[in-house]
């Protein structure tokens, strides 16, 4: 939770924050002969130059981090626009499969129409040259049943 | 030299850099690909008339075709799937 917090406020900092940090310690560095001067300030003399060599290397350090999260969020960016595209083209691939689906079936099933009027008008020759033993409707109907279908 | 420190500084974030993984959904199908093949058609027991029996033997191959056609399709499916997927990773 705090990982994400921090990481939250991190993303969230304007573009010119972490150069400003490493400005400001360059500042301090290069400004500590003046800083000691003030007579308040005379007592940390020492701590100047070191600190603001810190904040410098540090600003210097989290701007290069931003950099590599933006290059990073940019492409994350990329890929999800990659991503929406091929939800889109798939959608579309499955409405043209269906539809070519469904004319294929129509011809299929028009052409069982046609057939079927055929036996029809030719049933009375069929019927008149053979009669079907009970026999062989029991083997082909055996035939049909798949062994492994659910019963 | 003096500004080796910052540049390594600069680089130094990119080598954590965590890989982008932006994953694509599972994609539909359509619903007709997923109906099951029916059973094929007996033909009636009680008939001895071969026009009742070539009748329902042509409806099996009607039925065989359209099921096969769902065979087809799901190739084609998952051609194509995978095709748009693939585009998603380059």
């Amino acid at each position: 939770m705090f990982g994400f917090i921090i990481q939250h406020i991190l993303s969230h900092l304007p573009v010119w924050f972490w150069p400003s940090v490493a400005g400001s310690g360059l500042l301090v560095y290069f400004l500590s002969g003046f800083l000691t001067r003030f007579p308040g300030l005379k007592i940390y003399k020492w701590l100047f130059k070191p600190l603001g060599l810190v904040i410098f290397v540090f600003g210097i350090f989290m701007f290069g981090g931003a950099g590599v999260t933006a290059i990073w969020q940019e492409q994350i960016k990329e890929a999800q626009s990659k991503v929406d595209a091929a939800v889109v083209a798939s959608k579309s691939a499955n409405t043209k499969l269906d539809q070519v689906r469904k004319q294929k079936n129509k011809v299929i099933v028009q052409r069982q129409v046609v057939i079927h009027e055929r036996i029809v008008q030719d049933a009375a020759k069929m019927d008149a040259t053979c009669k079907v033993d009970p026999v062989a409707i029991k083997d082909l109907n055996d035939a049909a049943i798949n062994p492994e279908s659910k019963k | 030299m003096k500004y080796l420190l910052p540049i390594l500084l600069l680089v130094g974030c990119s080598s954590v850099r965590p890989p982008v993984v932006v994953s694509a959904p599972w994609p539909d199908v359509p619903p007709s690909m997923m109906e099951a093949c029916p059973d094929l058609l007996p033909v009636d027991t009680k008939t001895d008339k071969l026009s009742d029996v070539v009748d329902t033997v042509s409806k099996n191959y009607t039925q065989y075709y359209l099921c096969a056609g769902k065979i087809d399709d799901w190739n084609n499916w998952y051609n194509t799937q995978k095709k748009i997927y693939e585009s998603t990773r380059k």
